[in-house]
């Protein structure tokens, strides 16, 4: 079986959530993305893997409405988009939760956790109280807390993880239907890492698929249901976690197509 | 895991408004923040004096109580008005104090808004120059005063807009921008007014009553300063729209990935400070009667550093109403003590500066300790 026939194993699932068809984006005259197909089922959580400049970010981008795509398909539960935009994206409850950018650091982790979907009376008044009763609430059950005082507190004065935290509580807070996590576990500790991990698959269980970027194989390998490898702007690889191993991905991430030919050749799947 | 008995975890009992428990942490006993909220008065107070730390209101609070001090201690020590310091006299506080100070704490409340959504305006002087003479242009022509007063808001939100949506369309900084349009707005009130200053023909003494009213220890001013200083509180601080102004100048792309639209939020901070110096204008003309155009540049900068000492960022973000105005009050302050003390009028200049520098370097130690 080669590479190429594998990626076209249909979807398991019901109709997939999100599907992408011939996605093709070009930076002036780079091609940074080549007719990249790819789905993401419901309660499906798909690892998006490959080195720096395999297109991850660029696609991450198209995916939550950031970057207009040059040429391709884009469609939500079936139904084509033709304007993707960022309100358009959220309005279907996509979560794009970045390395470091997702938050305001000089903002109060409540003012954080409701911008832009503030709880306000009739006038436009936040209702402060409450919005701080439920962040404590949020903050309690979602994610690890370790070392976060307070609602109150700036998102500035916490670790790169507690940020990180409070940037997945709030998505899982407002329950969106598709978290995209781009590299969510570089800044966490290794207790927050699992805990995150963890996560992921309880929200599975809830329907909530994610797409998870990550450099760490070992990561990916345990949390998601299907892994994609993109090598300068293509996709080499769309298998499911059971037809693979932490071996083939390395192959895949570090040599490419070439890689995985190698790799398979030297041990054939039965 | 092991089953621990814990029947307060907000999983389990909250009425679901986070969905999933984390199994995780079943080992250490966490500690929960719904559970360790101060209730007493007291406590209240020492969190929120904690929390406020670093945002910009106290420290400078703090200073400018120092100040009013020292001059109170000059004041008790001679307060003859020829060889000493006559500062706190009922002459001084309705004479200068109540008029200066909410003249600037209007401009620097305009001027911190910007600054928070992070853009600059250097017009802000012209600006005013602008709205002044549309004042009393608007007086002279014979419309009751709240049309006047309606006119010159309406220039300078109306240059405010234009100034705003150059820098949205553009993305030149605001910076240059708006030093470019500075001129452009100077050379339009000439060119409007001519040389020689605007005069209000006839005062109406409702007006300067209304506006710059003398009340024994105070002026009409002050009143005004509180009344616009508790909305623009209210404003910045306890709605969505200020909410977004924070978000805008701390990270225009978070931002963006909550459907916050920076460019409109910008475009509204431009005309909040419009507001702002329109209506400064109008007080400021509806006291001294006259506006000569093109002479209110230096107004810019004290109002950036007055929003400056008052804990506003450069870079956006980061600032308080409360700071604004004491930032304001400060600089009023300070200039009201040299001209009290006789000092020559370069002493002003250099330690006003001093004060400046010496308190955006107190508000940036702070602001690194910001909790």
């Amino acid at each position: 079986m080669t590479t190429e026939a594998r990626a076209l194993v249909p979807d398991a699932t019901t109709g997939p959530l999100l599907e992408l068809r011939g996605i093709t984006k070009n930076y002036g005259p780079n091609r940074v993305l080549d007719n990249v197909d790819m789905s993401v089922g419901k309660g499906e959580v798909v690892g998006l893997l490959g080195d720096n400049g395999a297109g991850k970010s660029t696609l991450v981008g198209i995916m939550s409405g950031v970057v207009p795509m040059t040429s391709g398909r884009y469609l939500w539960q079936g139904e084509e988009l033709t304007r993707i935009t960022r309100p358009e994206t959220e309005k279907r409850g996509m979560e794009t939760i970045f390395q470091d950018s997702a938050l305001v650091p000089t903002m109060t982790i409540t003012r954080n956790i409701f911008m832009g979907r503030e709880i306000t009376n009739a006038f436009g008044l936040m209702r402060m109280k409450q919005m701080d009763t439920i962040t404590n609430e949020i903050l309690d059950s979602v994610v690890s807390i370790e070392g976060i005082q307070s609602a109150r507190q700036l998102v500035g004065s916490l670790s790169g993880g507690q940020a990180q935290a409070v940037a997945i509580a709030r998505a899982v807070h407002f329950k969106r239907s598709l978290l995209i996590l781009d590299e969510p576990t570089s800044a966490l500790a290794v207790r927050a890492t699992e805990a995150l991990l963890n996560y992921l698959i309880q929200l599975k269980a809830e329907g909530v698929s994610s797409v998870l970027v990550t450099h760490n194989l070992h990561q990916a390998v345990k949390v998601c249901d299907r892994h994609i490898v993109l090598n300068h702007g293509r996709k080499i690889l769309d298998v499911r976690r059971e037809q693979t191993d932490v071996e083939e991905l390395t192959a895949a991430v570090v040599e490419g197509a070439e890689g995985v030919r190698r790799y398979r050749e030297g041990r054939p799947l039965a | 895991m092991t089953e621990q008995p814990s029947p307060n975890r907000s999983g389990e009992t909250s009425t679901g408004t986070s969905g999933a428990v984390l199994e995780m942490d079943e080992r250490t006993a966490r500690r929960r923040l719904s559970d360790n909220q101060p209730t007493t008065a007291l406590g209240k107070m020492r969190r929120n004096l904690f929390y406020m730390r670093g945002r910009g209101a106290v420290e400078i609070t703090v200073v400018y109580a120092l100040i009013l001090l020292l001059f109170l201690a000059l004041f008790l020590h001679n307060s003859d008005p020829a060889t000493g310091f006559p500062f706190w006299t009922r002459r001084n506080f309705s004479g200068t104090l109540t008029q200066t100070i909410p003249f600037y704490a209007l401009l620097a409340i305009g001027a911190g808004i910007l600054m928070i959504a992070g853009e600059f305006d250097l017009s802000l002087g012209a600006s005013l120059g602008f709205a002044g003479v549309v004042f009393i242009k608007t007086l002279n022509a014979g419309y009751a005063w709240p049309l006047a007063v309606l006119a010159a808001v309406a220039s300078s939100v109306g240059i405010a807009l234009v100034n705003g949506v150059i820098v949205v369309a553009t993305q030149i900084p605001s910076f240059i921008a708006t030093l470019g349009m500075s001129f452009f707005w100077n050379g339009a009130a000439l060119y409007v007014n001519g040389l020689s200053p605007a005069i209000i023909a006839e005062p109406n003494s409702t007006m300067t009553n209304i506006m710059a009213g003398d009340h024994g220890w105070f002026r009409s001013q002050l009143i005004w300063m509180i009344v616009i200083g508790f909305v623009a509180w209210w404003f910045l601080h306890r709605t969505k729209w200020g909410n977004h102004i924070y978000a805008t100048g701390g990270n225009a792309a978070a931002a963006k990935a909550v459907s916050i639209k920076p460019n409109s939020v910008r475009l509204l901070s431009f005309a909040i400070l419009g507001l702002m110096v329109g209506l400064a204008a109008a007080l400021l003309v509806a006291r001294t009667t006259t506006m000569q155009p093109a002479t209110t540049d230096a107004r810019t900068l004290f109002a950036i550093a007055a929003a400056v000492v008052g804990g506003c960022s450069l870079t956006g973000g980061r600032g308080t109403l409360f700071g604004m105005i004491i930032g304001a009050a400060l600089i009023g302050t300070v200039e009201n003590g040299f001209i009290l003390g006789r000092l020559p009028g370069f002493y002003l200049q250099l330690f006003l500066g001093v004060t400046i520098v010496i308190a955006a370097t107190i508000n940036k130690v702070m602001e690194g300790r910001a909790t």
